[in-house]
């Protein structure tokens, strides 16, 4: 199937989303759109699959000019979209996923025989492998992305529309995704592919698309593009290196944190590590290998079962985040919308709520100094808001993180722990808040992070933990941190645990 | 200057919406005062702020658990089984200032009860409040001794219904509650603690909020309304026996969802609550006063709250 995009428009209210966007997916072809948060991307992806439509241009399928108004309409003409976030039902089985809404079925009544049989055979021709009893709540994030393409393909979809598939994946699993998306192409699908992963991009791609405040920057081919070219063409400007350089960490700096034989029963076991004053140490390894549960037993948002934790040489008991809080550790958890922002407030009000104490006299608040209070951080974090007091889910991705930055940095932390700080975050701000961690860790804030990309551990740790399967099983220092030795070190912990 | 009509277009169209329920509300008062006689007389309206004041003190207080994220089921049994307990404190002391103090802490017990269960239970609030009324209207028919319970003296009914420029002390005091809801919530850290954890309790916990303690406070504010508007509702009736009544926190509820404060918890606003209370109290008064069959009124009512409801579910923004 030829799709034909020529000339598209769309707007949302005051914003310009898609300005004359022409382009085209061959058949059988991986074709990516890359761009920077609000590029138009995904809203070009949405007018593909019907879920929008346009205000001008026009859309073609096999030379047919086609009007969608529904994702049905779109379904009808075999093209279908995997929505960034996971649309399954959880608590049915996988087979039931697959064919929601298409059973077969004898007067309602649904034939389950010959469902689980449709099933098997659909799993062989594609080669796409998951356990049809499951429930989908049972499965891991990358087997439930496997249900969304099974079910793609039970509706005989030709075009599959994905937006950023591997965000939530560890590099190991989005590596088993692009073998499955090459065996789709093989048969004859399309993929439209939707990514901030340029790597993947680069290695997974036929077409590349580079788009940039709603149009086509140019399409091109793998082979004419790098790293840098797409990033240049993304954002229009040169960047230097993505990272700023390291400071000297000094060998006689005190520790601020240490940890010692912390144990959480199913989570991990026996982790100890040190942390000194002016230190980034990135926490790292395979997703599921309890690097976040960690942080979060650090911070007080987990209990555990033994172990010490001492910060700045003394014993620490905290028995939630709000006592972490005031004695020193501030946390930037792992999923932005779920567990940082309070989307339906204010970006003020987001920063201030851990300090209002420091705003208020006998609980009311003091509603000048807040709004200074909140500025003088919303500045030094470079958020870019129309105010302070647009709600904080009206900013891009980038600048919501920056926003919670900038509250983890009103607190003065002496330990900052990052869970994923550059998730989902454009080019552009993933330096900022880059410079930002180098910029503290130079004052001498300990600064720990978690981080599941390599590039980014490469670039910016003094020092490197990798986990595997609840456990502390690679210590990397300085030089010796690369990305194949980070990998390697991920991957040969799993097998020295299988092997035991 | 195409971009900037479409702005203030867009502007209007938000103002519009933000605002509907006091556009409606208004209109529904004009189109009363046109059609029907005795609407707008000082009588009449002076009927309607009296009649409300014990709903109003209830809903101001249900509004901050509604923004919390929660719903609290046992605000009725805690408007029957709160006057009770401070009618018998009156009968052993005689005292209007014991009867009272009973009834506040009557309500403030039972509310710390239901937050418990929330906080530590970690049971959805509809159902926690839903058992934990039964177990209130249960002790209702206890303290009670299943009879109907009398002020001993008649000249407490002042305490409601004495008229300060016109207007009964019991509307003075739902003012004065709408008031401290007021201030609570737009002004205090506490009220917004209660917008945190009704918007994402998970990042407001992260965020160093005592979540639990929040939750407490807030269904202990709202017990206590309910027990001494129930007191204040009892005085004036002069008398007060047990029943299964749970009709008080359904009208409060659909007053409050009315006015646009969200179910889902995070947004709202106590000016909401009050517009809310009174839409529906002008439309049930209009059909009192046009004599429309009671039976009627009540489908009427129904549907006239689905439309005001579903109004508000119009109109989502496209995000890109």
């Amino acid at each position: 199937m030829r799709i034909v995009v020529e000339d598209l428009s769309k707007r949302f209210g005051a914003t310009q989303a898609l300005r004359t966007v022409s382009l085209e997916i061959a058949p059988g072809k991986v074709h990516s759109l890359v761009g920077e948060n609000g590029a138009g991307k995904s809203t070009l992806g949405k007018i593909i699959a019907g879920v929008y439509l346009p205000d001008s241009g026009k859309l073609l399928v096999d030379g047919q000019e086609v009007t969608f108004q529904s994702p049905f309409d779109s379904l009808k003409k075999s093209i279908s979209l995997i929505a960034q976030e996971i649309s399954l039902v959880p608590k049915r089985t996988v087979v039931e996923n697959v064919y929601l809404g298409i059973e077969d079925a004898t007067f309602s009544w649904v034939n389950r025989r010959s469902l689980r049989e449709r099933f098997t055979q659909l799993c062989e021709a594609s080669g796409i492998f998951v356990p049809g009893d499951k429930l989908v709540a049972e499965l891991k994030i990358s087997e439930q992305q496997k249900v969304e393409i099974l079910r793609a393909l039970a509706r005989e979809t030709k075009c599959i529309i994905m937006d950023e598939p591997t965000a939530r994946l560890s590099a190991e699993e989005s590596s088993k995704l692009l073998e499955v998306i090459r065996g789709l192409t093989k048969q004859g699908h399309s993929i439209v592919y939707v990514s901030h992963f340029l790597n993947e991009v680069l290695e997974i791609s036929d077409q590349i698309t580079i788009m940039r405040d709603g149009q086509v920057v140019r399409t091109s081919t793998p082979d004419e593009e790098t790293h840098t070219t797409l990033v240049e063409a993304m954002t229009g400007k040169t960047f230097g290196s993505s990272f700023p350089s390291k400071n000297i960490t000094e060998a006689e700096a005190d520790s601020i944190l240490e940890v010692k034989n912390l144990c959480s029963r199913n989570k991990f076991a026996d982790i100890s590590l040190k942390l000194k004053a002016g230190e980034i140490l990135v926490l790292t390894g395979l997703v599921g290998s309890g690097r976040s549960e960690v942080v979060r037993a650090i911070f007080g948002a987990d209990k555990v079962d033994s172990g010490e934790i001492l910060l700045d040489g003394k014993k620490l008991t905290v028995k939630g985040p709000n006592e972490a809080i005031k004695a020193g550790i501030i946390l930037l958890s792992e999923s932005r919308r779920d567990q940082g922002i309070i989307a339906l407030r204010s970006v003020r009000e987001n920063i201030s709520i851990p300090y209002l104490s420091k705003v208020s006299r006998l609980g009311v608040i003091n509603r000048r100094k807040e709004s200074d209070f909140s500025r003088t951080y919303t500045t030094e974090a470079g958020v870019k808001a129309a105010s302070n007091e647009v709600k904080i889910s009206s900013l891009s991705g980038g600048n919501q993180q920056k926003a919670l930055f900038a509250r983890a940095l009103a607190g003065n932390p002496k330990l900052l722990i990052a869970d994923e700080p550059t998730r989902g975050v454009d080019v552009a701000s993933k330096r900022a808040i880059y410079d930002l961690l180098a910029s503290h860790s130079g004052k001498g804030m300990g600064i720990l992070v978690v981080s599941s990309e390599l590039d980014e551990v490469v670039g910016i740790a003094h020092r490197v933990l990798v986990m595997s399967a609840g456990k502390i099983v690679k210590e990397l220092i300085g030089s010796e941190i690369s990305e194949s030795s980070v990998l390697a070190a991920s991957f040969e912990g799993m097998d020295t645990l299988n092997g035991n | 200057m195409v971009i900037e009509k479409m702005n203030s277009r867009i502007l209007n169209r938000d103002f519009i919406r933000k605002f509907a329920i006091i556009w409606v509300t208004a209109l529904v008062f004009v189109g009363l005062s046109a059609t029907t006689h005795n609407f707008l007389t000082v009588t009449n309206l002076r009927n309607i702020l009296d009649q409300q004041a014990f709903i109003l003190i209830v809903a101001a207080f249900t509004t901050l658990v509604l923004i919390s994220g929660g719903f609290d089921v046992s605000l009725g049994a805690i408007y029957v089984m709160g006057p009770i307990v401070a009618m018998r404190v009156e009968h052993a002391t005689h005292s209007t200032g014991l009867m009272l103090l009973a009834a506040s802490a009557v309500g403030l017990i039972c509310g710390v009860f239901n937050g418990l269960v929330v906080a530590f239970g970690k049971i959805n609030s509809f159902i926690a409040t839903l058992a934990s009324s039964f177990i209130f209207f249960g002790l209702g028919y206890v303290f009670s001794g299943q009879g109907i319970l009398t002020i001993s003296n008649f000249s407490e009914r002042k305490l409601v219904t004495h008229r300060i420029f016109g207007i009964t002390s019991a509307t003075w005091m739902a003012v004065l509650a709408i008031a401290i809801v007021w201030i609570l919530l737009d002004r205090t850290k506490y009220g917004r603690y209660v917008f945190a954890i009704g918007g994402n309790i998970e990042a407001a916990r992260l965020a160093g909020i005592r979540v639990r303690q929040i939750q407490i406070i807030t269904f202990a504010l709202a017990g206590f309304g309910a027990s001494f508007a129930g007191t204040l509702a009892a005085i004036r009736a002069t008398s007060v026996q047990a029943s299964d009544d749970l009709s008080v926190i359904f009208a409060v509820v659909a007053a409050i969802i009315v006015g646009g404060t969200s179910i889902a918890g995070g947004a709202g606003s106590i000016w909401r609550t009050v517009i809310g209370v009174f839409f529906i109290a002008f439309i049930v008064n209009g059909f009192n006063l046009n004599g429309i069959d009671p039976v009627f009124q009540r489908v009427i009512e129904g549907v006239v709250i689905l439309l005001a409801v579903g109004a508000d579910a119009f109109g989502g923004s496209p995000s890109d």
